[in-house]
């Protein structure tokens, strides 16, 4: 370069000279919208040299963005994908245990509700393995101080009766089980019956005759006859009535969640439960004539069943207001032969 | 004093540098313009000639350096646009070092020294200068210029046949060899 120069001297002096009195030109001369000519220059100079970075960095930019931070992004990616899956696990463990709290603290408030009843609370731990039954397996046994018949009821109503006892565990048999049965009445017209299970999935009322008028929506209660379940207690409503030979075909839309079950509470004795909150629906107060009705004595039914199995009272019939045929009685449980109105035929 | 040159390829012989008296440039240069300027007061017919350019072409074409020329050239230019009041300083600059750098360029080559060359290379650089100066105006002040009229050869004429005559004044001031 200083080779050059020096021997193109002159002509480098003379492109220097001009060159600098161009520059003293274009500070005075002002150019359109009374620009100088020297910022007019300058700015034409700069601008590509600006575009060109600007074109440059924004392609360095996206290569940066587009290529290289493409790896941070995918491992970031993989990082929050990863991340959403434990929380996706986590809050389905949080709303499952939400769900589980909720539970108990139904079951609690309802225990609580009715202490004068004795009751411990149960988790379902099993079901039977043969689809046509319908059992479950509770994580409280004979240590729990479970015994046979002892009744097995929800919040929302009745669910079902011990009917085995392990040391630890016990099984239960739903009301919608074939071989169950409780005895029941209506609400309203206090018209006894049974509620047996079926091979449908919802139980069936039976042993209500055909004169009796029983529509969709009636309130269905244990009737306590079977000395298992207190009297009161909400097993659920009809939801379907027809005739039939020789009682009506009444279904039954059980109020507990029989396929849901999760938490139960197994009564320890017949104790009547009254209700004392509002919103108790499982338990529903007995009103009118009928209420007047013998109930089963405290003391008894407060024992355990097979410690203290209640008194016979054979002969007992469900009462009805309506004339028609004989009404059967419950057939008794298996393991409770001495019961005169026991709630299931055994299994 | 006088010594020789080599001065390239071009030139088979040796070219005489002339030598002035130590002030001459500056005097005559200023000289120059002030008669410039002066002269203009009388009327327009002063601007058939161009004092300073024959100045800078004579002291060009006589010290055979282009430095040296475009520098005077330079000067020379941006004085006679200081002195002016409608054009921007630097468009006689940059016409006169040019044509500096191309007189003493030339001067260099070929002989100078007699009447008819000077006629010739004042004819030419006259129109080279105004060449120079029409590209400045169009290019850098957006304004239109001719670089070729009948009043311009008329004026590179008279130029011409005055610059011959003030270069034989101006040989006297030769410093003697």
């Amino acid at each position: 370069m200083v080779g050059i120069f020096s021997r193109h001297r002159s002509l480098a002096l003379l492109a220097g000279v001009v060159l600098a009195q161009v520059l003293l030109l274009a500070f005075q001369i002002k150019r359109d919208h009374d620009v100088r000519l020297i910022r007019y220059w300058a700015v034409a100079l700069t601008t590509p040299a600006q575009r060109g970075g600007t074109w440059t960095f924004s392609k360095i930019g996206g290569v940066w963005t587009g290529y290289i931070g493409l790896h941070n992004a995918r491992k970031e990616n993989e990082q929050l994908r990863s991340e959403l899956d434990r929380l996706q696990l986590r809050n389905r463990e949080l709303e499952t245990e939400a769900a589980e709290a909720q539970r108990l603290r139904l079951l609690l408030n309802f225990r609580d509700g009715h202490s004068e009843a004795p009751m411990i609370a149960a988790q379902v731990i099993g079901a039977s393995a043969d689809p046509a039954s319908h059992t479950l397996f509770i994580n409280r046994g004979e240590h729990d101080h479970v015994r046979r018949n002892m009744g097995v009821i929800t919040p929302d109503g009745v669910a079902g009766k011990i009917v085995e006892v392990f040391p630890s565990t016990s099984q239960v048999l739903l009301i919608n089980d074939k071989d169950s049965g409780v005895g029941a009445l209506f609400a309203d017209t206090r018209t006894h019956g049974v509620v047996k299970g079926s091979s449908d999935p919802d139980p069936h009322m039976d042993y209500v005759v055909n004169d009796e008028k029983v529509s969709a929506g009636e309130t269905i209660l244990t009737s306590g006859e079977d000395r298992i379940f207190p009297k009161g207690l909400l097993i659920g409503t009809v939801s379907a009535a027809a005739p039939a030979t020789p009682f009506q075909l009444i279904h039954v839309k059980p109020a507990a969640r029989l396929d849901r079950l999760e938490d139960v509470l197994v009564l320890l004795s017949q104790q009547e439960l009254t209700p004392k909150e509002a919103g108790e629906s499982s338990i529903v107060p007995i009103s009118g004539p009928l209420s007047a009705l013998p109930a089963v004595q405290p003391s008894a039914a407060s024992q355990p069943f097979e410690s203290a199995p209640p008194k016979n009272v054979t002969g007992a019939k469900p009462t009805s207001t309506q004339a028609g045929p004989t009404k059967p009685a419950v057939s008794p449980a298996r393991e409770q032969t001495s019961s005169p109105v026991p709630s299931s035929s055994p299994r | 004093m006088n010594y020789t040159i080599n001065i390239g390829a071009h030139s088979e012989g040796n070219v005489e540098v002339h030598k002035y008296y130590s002030g001459t440039v500056v005097l005559t240069s200023f000289f120059a313009l002030v008669l410039q300027a002066f002269l203009h007061k009388y009327g327009r017919w002063s601007e058939l000639v161009d004092l300073p350019l024959l100045v800078t072409i004579y002291f060009g074409v006589s010290r055979r350096n282009p430095v040296s020329g475009l520098f005077l050239g330079a000067v020379i230019g941006i004085l006679q646009d200081a002195l002016g009041h409608d054009s921007p300083i630097g468009m006689y600059g940059i016409a006169k070092t040019f044509v500096g750098y191309v007189a003493s360029s030339v001067g260099a080559r070929i002989d100078t020294e007699h009447p008819v060359s000077r006629f010739g290379l004042i004819f030419i650089l006259f129109h080279f200068h105004q060449a120079v100066l029409t590209l400045t105006a169009r290019y850098l002040l957006n304004q239109p210029g001719a670089f070729f009229t009948p009043r311009l050869f008329i004026d590179s004429l008279v130029t011409a046949g005055f610059g011959v005559a003030v270069f034989s004044l101006l040989d006297r001031l030769r410093r003697p060899s």
